[in-house]
């Protein structure tokens, strides 16, 4: 049995090429072993033939012997008798015969019984002969001398007596030849049947060679090559294989690779299962987003939570359905079709709208749909993709109803400056008129008068220069101002300052200092408000420098931006009032101490706009006086616009 | 060599217009032109009526205020405008104390010739009154074929 189990395993490791090899040779070597047999068969029957040949030959000679002498014995005794010489004819045809004769049977004979016999009939032959010739000479003689026809008759009976015993020997020879050819003849009949049983024999076994080859085929490739055929049937559809024993040869790695094949494809198919499963989860657990699958028709095929929360059907209650029915009555008769339309001819389709609840209630919906296409590109259904933004809309209204409500206000804003600016300049306008035409006509006027007059002028300018401050920051502060930023050429700039501020400066008695880093730099600015800035710098620094020698205006490059200081060399600014340098009407206490005119809201008023500029500024004490600073957004020469 | 083109008595005769609701104003206006010497000085604090004075008066200058209740200085500027011959040249002066960028643009853009904020340098406006009765008559000789 183990031998057996051993033996199939041994076979079935063979490779395929010594499989075929034995298959085939294993009949052609049966066929040739039994040829071979028969060949050897058909030898020995031949043989066996030919000692029967040999027998009846050895027969056929000694007869012939006996014939030959016993015939020539009888014409010796007739020409005794008679002295005619046609009676010798037989015992010269004898004398020619024998020896022949006698040589063929020397050559035949193989039997030693036979031999002995045959030498001592050679023997008695030519003793025979010798007989005769004698006898032939005596009867000569007598013919000459008849006295001597005692010696012949001694002579005759001799012979009889040689011939007798030869007889004898030849009887026994045929004896002990009919025994050999009865043997021999057995013989030939035995090996005849063994011939024929060994034919039988070999038919059987080529038979057998053949069904023995046809198994072997059959078991060691046949129905494994079927098995393997299973196994990649299974393989193709999915299934487990079914367990192929291990074999060594090619069909055995072939079935072993079958099987990694199929492991490998097990592992993948979990990962993608899992994946899917993952995704699936994923997808099912978003709540945010409406997220299901429509069939090429548009049946609804998955739900997911986000859908049920923002249109309240269950995947239960919604799947196998229509999604037409999201769709209120005045779109649902064309626009899902022309949606899954659209989808199909462009892949993906987006749309805003109401779509329905389940409870009937409508929401605005922001839907991407994509088409979901198969390996053939052909349609096999959408993803759809639902947003519940009706939220987002109401807030979105009501941001436009703000931003509406803020440019209403904005302009409602503008509107009150412009009035107010009327309502405050326009009793101004008559006042300042009325003063300006007293003055024209002082000589008219008695001194008190006049100087009543200048008082009033004088308030009346303050209370203007008041208003105007008090307009340009309320103006800034609601946005309404009118900025105009460009690029501004500073040195152009600041040479239409200088002008206008020379007067003022020289009027404290103080000498005015330019100073530019570099020349041709460019600020991005309004130029009426730079210079607005810039002149109530320059008027503060001289207005408040009594004990100085000089205004300096530098500018220049720091970083991408303009810097531009305004320093004088005066008393300075008490370190803890700097602080409060930019609060309007905060005139660190000047209004009591000193006679210097002032809104104080000129510095507020430069804070606003140079931020509304997109700059900064700033106040920092040198070792003696005060100094401004301000920055603006600075232009590379090579940004600015080409002027014809 | 004909003598200046414009003598300072043809320019005082000239007749001017005042629109302005605030009473003051046109007061301040009047007494500023009569001290300047101007002798045909016409002032309106009803903007309602302005329109038809405006007709009737056929002034050579109009000093306009823009902040007026019922009829603004802009509409009056429009129907100025819409009255007016194409080839005429009657110059507005605006005054306002709407000193705001669109006020000026609006109202330059309506045909007025030149604008004033309030309050204003009454030498100021003096002069640029007597700038456009000036190129008025300039305008006024050069449609007239010469005698």
């Amino acid at each position: 049995m183990r031998l057996a189990r051993f033996l199939t395993r041994f076979w079935a490791d063979r490779p395929l090429a010594l499989k075929g090899l034995v298959v085939v040779a294993l009949p052609l070597a049966i066929l040739l072993v039994s040829l071979s047999l028969l060949f050897q068969a058909s030898h020995a029957e031949e043989e066996a033939e030919d000692d029967v040949r040999r027998a009846f030959a050895v027969q056929r000679d000694t007869y012939q012997v006996h014939a030959l002498l016993a015939e020539a014995a009888a014409g010796v005794r007739g020409y005794v008798l008679t002295r005619q010489a046609r009676f010798l004819e037989p015992y010269r045809k004898a004398e020619a015969d024998l020896p022949p004769t006698f040589e063929r049977l020397d050559g035949i004979i193989r039997d030693a019984e036979i031999r002995n016999r045959f030498e001592r009939i050679r023997t008695l032959a030519v003793r025979k002969r010798e007989g005769l010739h004698a006898i032939v000479e005596l009867a000569d003689a007598r013919t000459a001398h008849a006295h001597n026809t005692s010696e012949i008759e001694a002579a005759l009976v001799a012979n009889k007596i040689v011939l007798d015993a030869m007889r004898q020997e030849i009887d026994r020879i045929q004896v002990r030849e009919n025994t050999l050819l009865d043997q021999r003849l057995r013989r030939v009949e035995e090996v005849r049947n063994r011939f024929l049983f060994l034919t039988a024999i070999s038919a059987v076994v080529g038979l057998l060679g053949s069904l023995a080859a046809v198994y072997l085929f059959s078991t060691g490739i046949v129905r494994r090559i079927g098995n393997l055929e299973d196994n990649a049937e299974r393989l193709a559809q999915g299934e487990a294989l079914t367990e192929l024993p291990q074999d060594a040869d090619e069909i055995g790695r072939l079935a072993q690779r079958l099987v990694r094949a199929s492991a490998l494809l097990r592992g993948r198919e979990q990962a993608l299962r899992e994946s899917e499963e993952r995704f699936r989860l994923v997808i099912e657990e978003v709540r945010d987003y409406g997220i299901f699958a429509l069939d090429p028709t548009g049946v609804v095929t998955s739900w997911n939570l986000g859908a049920e929360r923002i249109k309240g059907w269950t995947a239960a209650e919604i799947l196998g359905q229509h999604f037409s029915r999201f769709y209120p009555d005045e779109t649902r008769d064309f626009l899902p079709a022309r949606m899954l339309q659209r989808a199909r001819e462009r892949g993906t389709v987006e749309d805003e709208g109401w779509r329905l609840r389940k409870d009937g209630s409508r929401f605005w919906a922001n839907v991407v749909i994509t088409s979901l296409h198969d390996d053939n590109g052909q349609v096999r259904g959408f993803a759809k993709v639902t947003r519940d933004m009706t939220e987002r809309r109401r807030t979105e209204e009501a941001l436009r109803m703000a931003r509406e409500d803020a440019i209403a206000a904005n302009l409602a804003k503008s509107e009150f400056l412009s009035r107010t600016s009327h309502e405050l300049r326009t009793p101004m306008s008559a006042i300042l008129g009325f003063g300006q035409l007293l003055e024209l006509d002082e000589e008219t006027l008695s001194p008190s008068h006049r100087a009543a007059v200048q008082q009033i002028m004088k308030a009346g300018r303050h209370l203007l220069a008041l208003i105007n401050d008090l307009l340009d920051i309320s103006s800034i502060e609601a946005g309404a101002t009118d900025m105009s930023i460009e690029a501004v050429d500073l040195d152009d700039v600041v040479q239409e300052v200088h002008a206008l501020a020379a007067p003022i400066v020289a009027t404290g008695g103080l000498s005015f200092q330019l100073e530019a880093a570099e020349p041709g730099l460019i600020a991005q600015a309004d130029r009426r408000r730079l210079i607005q800035v810039l002149l109530n710098l320059i008027a503060n620094a001289a207005k408040y420098n009594r004990t100085g020698t000089c205004v300096r205006l530098a500018y220049g490059r720091n970083g991408a931006d303009i810097r531009i200081e305004v320093e004088d060399d005066g008393e300075g600014i008490d370190p803890s009032a700097a602080s409060r340098l930019f609060t309007p009407f905060d005139r660190l206490g000047q209004q009591s101490k000193t006679r210097v005119e002032g809104t104080g809201l000129g510095l507020a008023l430069s804070k606003r706009l140079v931020e509304s500029m997109n700059g900064q500024i700033g106040y920092e004490a040198p070792a003696k006086g005060a100094r401004f600073w301000f920055t603006l957004p600075g232009v590379q020469p090579a940004q600015m616009p080409q002027k014809d | 060599m004909p003598g200046p083109l414009i003598t300072p008595g043809e320019l005082v005769s000239r007749r001017i217009l005042v629109i302005d609701d605030e009473e003051a104003n046109v007061l301040l206006l009047t007494t500023l032109l009569k001290r300047e010497g101007y002798t045909d000085v016409h002032g309106i604090t009803d903007p309602s009526r302005a329109m038809q004075a405006f007709i009737d008066l056929s002034p050579d200058l109009v000093l306009l205020d823009l902040m007026m209740p019922e009829v603004d200085g802009f509409q009056l500027l429009e129907a100025f405008g819409r009255h007016e011959r194409a080839d005429e040249y009657r110059p507005v002066l605006v005054l306002t104390a709407d000193t705001t960028l669109q006020a000026r643009r609006r109202a330059l853009s309506l045909g007025a010739k030149d604008f004033v904020a309030k309050p204003f340098d009454v030498i100021e406006v003096a002069l640029r009154i007597s700038n456009l009765l000036e190129t008025r008559l300039l305008y006024e000789r050069l449609r007239q074929p010469s005698p």
